[in-house]
């Protein structure tokens, strides 16, 4: 089953640290966000692949934004 | 108000409770009410309150790792496990020993909810079970573990109580499927509309998700042992950490990373084999953490910022859980440990319209009023209206601490200067900005930041290092008078 993963607050896309296709483990880092003067990882919380992608570094996310799908 | 007394009584420390042996685990799926009962009790620990009959309802007493406790369980092989006249009538003399004798309470849930067949008799005798649990809160802890469908009535069951714990089978909703496909045409599944994912996630409902039977029993009891028998502090029994491994080893290098507090809540409270805390609404609002652990020898209750979150800001909900959490150990005489790293209220029309200012003042006035030993440790920094609902000096903590590196300020030093300069900067050529910023962020720091300011003020008591952090904090807490706050556990 695929799993979204979504911005949870507006943000800027300060690294990608992931890529499309790799294998991601629960807590695995995809993402480095900036928001609120802090460096915030997006976390992976469930085993699986990598589907998608949807941001690259300066990009702005708004709450609520798909960041990733995971399968 | 307050009670001095805890009213929880220790064990007699002069005779030292005999070995208490875990029952066998409860089968998955495994209905009958009096077999659900036998696996939450220390085994051979159970005696029924009354033999098995056909009322809907079953409880029994017994102890829980060596503690004393009431249990109760819906019938789930008599008529879906739905609650009349009888079996309601047994579930409030079950709530009412309880209160007489001032130990945990913890009902299992399987109920499709008032029996039908009854009418409105049965609706009577629902309203007085939460009547009943309404009289017993903040008075003993209650638990609530849903291992079935809880629909109806039997919802609002475990929602009055302290902590619910709900198991993958567990279902809460007050209206199920059908209902709501013949008025809304929502097309929704029982676990879809009230399992472990929407009320472990969503709505708050649930405190703990468990993914078997046998683990919700196993949290449940964990919790009981916790509430039910407190302890006493021991503070010198914390010794003070090595100056190269430490609880400040667990923050990243830089100031502005992230990092999940967790690891730091485990490390702070007591070592125990497996898991030392119990976490609360760990997926819901997990900008916030909310656990129960013992730390030097007793039971307290651990509110921390989590940055890997939101950064770690408040917001609407998070301010909320704490609350409610604040409350409930303050009414069942829970000391408090808050370790604060919070960058502020999470700015947004959202956060406003979803009510923040509200939800906001509920944990102000849930700290204000609580009586119970409390601490805050800032570990990093603390920042504007976030720094006073905090468990800040002016809300009455027992004490603020901080460590050497904390920054204490209404806002970032670099924000600050940005606003309160800002003619100043912009008057200089773009080359010399960033030299002039720099120099007045480290002026602004000494003037308004910084932790010595704050120590001077009066608003941090004390700087402790990392290392020396879990014993001055069981000091504190064991040289503050017990109190317990004299309310109710309202589910907020």
């Amino acid at each position: 089953m695929a799993e979204e993963i979504r911005a949870e607050m507006v943000a800027n896309v300060w690294k990608v640290v992931a890529s499309a296709g790799d294998t991601v483990d629960d807590g695995d880092t995809l993402v480095i966000l900036e928001s609120m003067k802090m460096e915030i990882p997006v976390i992976v919380e469930s085993a699986g692949v990598l589907k998608e992608l949807a941001v690259h570094e300066g990009d702005v996310v708004q709450e609520g934004d798909l960041i990733a799908v995971i399968e | 108000m307050t009670v001095t007394e805890p009213a929880i009584p220790a064990p007699d420390s002069a005779v030292p409770p005999a070995a208490a042996a875990a029952p066998p685990a409860l089968a998955q799926s495994d209905r009958d009410p009096e077999n659900r009962l036998r696996s939450l009790f220390d085994l051979g620990a159970m005696r029924l309150l009354a033999p098995p009959d056909d009322s809907g309802a079953l409880a029994a007493r017994g102890q829980i790792d060596g503690a004393p406790a009431v249990a109760f369980a819906t019938d789930a092989t008599r008529m879906g496990g739905a609650m009349g006249a009888e079996g309601c009538q047994r579930i409030v003399d079950a709530i009412d020993l309880a209160v007489r004798e001032r130990i945990p309470v913890i009902g299992l849930w399987h109920s499709g909810g008032a029996r039908l067949a009854e009418g409105v008799v049965a609706l009577d005798a629902v309203g007085q079970v939460f009547a009943a649990m309404v009289r017993a809160s903040g008075r003993v802890p209650q638990l609530s573990v849903v291992l079935g469908p809880a629909a109806g009535g039997a919802a609002y069951g475990p929602a009055l109580t302290d902590i619910v714990v709900m198991s993958k089978e567990g279902r809460i909703f007050v209206t199920g499927p059908e209902v709501v496909r013949s008025v809304t045409g929502e097309q929704v599944d029982m676990e879809r509309l009230g399992g472990v994912e929407p009320h472990g996630r969503r709505s708050g409902v649930v405190h703990v998700t468990t993914s078997t039977d046998a683990d919700a029993i196993a949290k449940a009891r964990a919790v009981a042992a916790l509430l039910g028998d407190q302890g006493r502090f021991s503070p010198d029994d914390v010794s003070v950490e090595s100056e190269e491994e430490n609880l400040g080893s667990l923050l990243p290098q830089q100031a502005n990373r992230a990092y999940d507090v967790k690891p730091l809540v485990g490390r702070l409270l007591d070592q125990a084999d497996g898991e030392n805390y119990v976490e609360l609404h760990a997926k819901w609002a997990p900008n916030i953490v909310t656990a129960l652990g013992r730390f030097a020898g007793r039971t307290v209750g651990v509110i921390a910022n989590n940055p890997l979150r939101l950064g770690g800001c408040l917001d609407s909900i998070s301010a909320e859980k704490a609350a409610r959490f604040v409350r409930m150990c303050d009414s069942l005489g829970v000391p408090l440990v808050v370790v604060v790293d919070v960058p502020g209220y999470l700015p947004g029309v959202g956060q406003e319209w979803d009510g923040v200012v509200r939800r906001g003042a509920k944990l102000l006035h849930a700290f204000a009023e609580a009586v119970v030993p409390r601490v805050t440790l800032v570990t990093r920094k603390v920042y504007g209206g976030a720094y006073i609902a905090m468990n800040s000096r002016s809300l009455g903590a027992t004490a603020v601490f901080a460590w050497p590196t904390a920054e204490v300020a209404v806002m970032g030093a670099a924000a600050a200067v940005n606003i309160l300069y800002r003619k100043q900067l912009a008057a200089r050529p773009a080359e010399e900005r960033d030299a002039l910023r720099a120099e007045l962020v480290a002026e602004h720091e000494r003037a308004a930041g910084g932790v010595n300011r704050a120590l001077e003020i009066g608003v941090v008591d004390e700087i402790i290092k990392p290392m020396e952090t879990r014993r001055r904090l069981a000091e504190a807490l064991a040289a503050a008078p017990a109190a317990r706050g004299a309310h109710t556990n309202i589910p907020l």
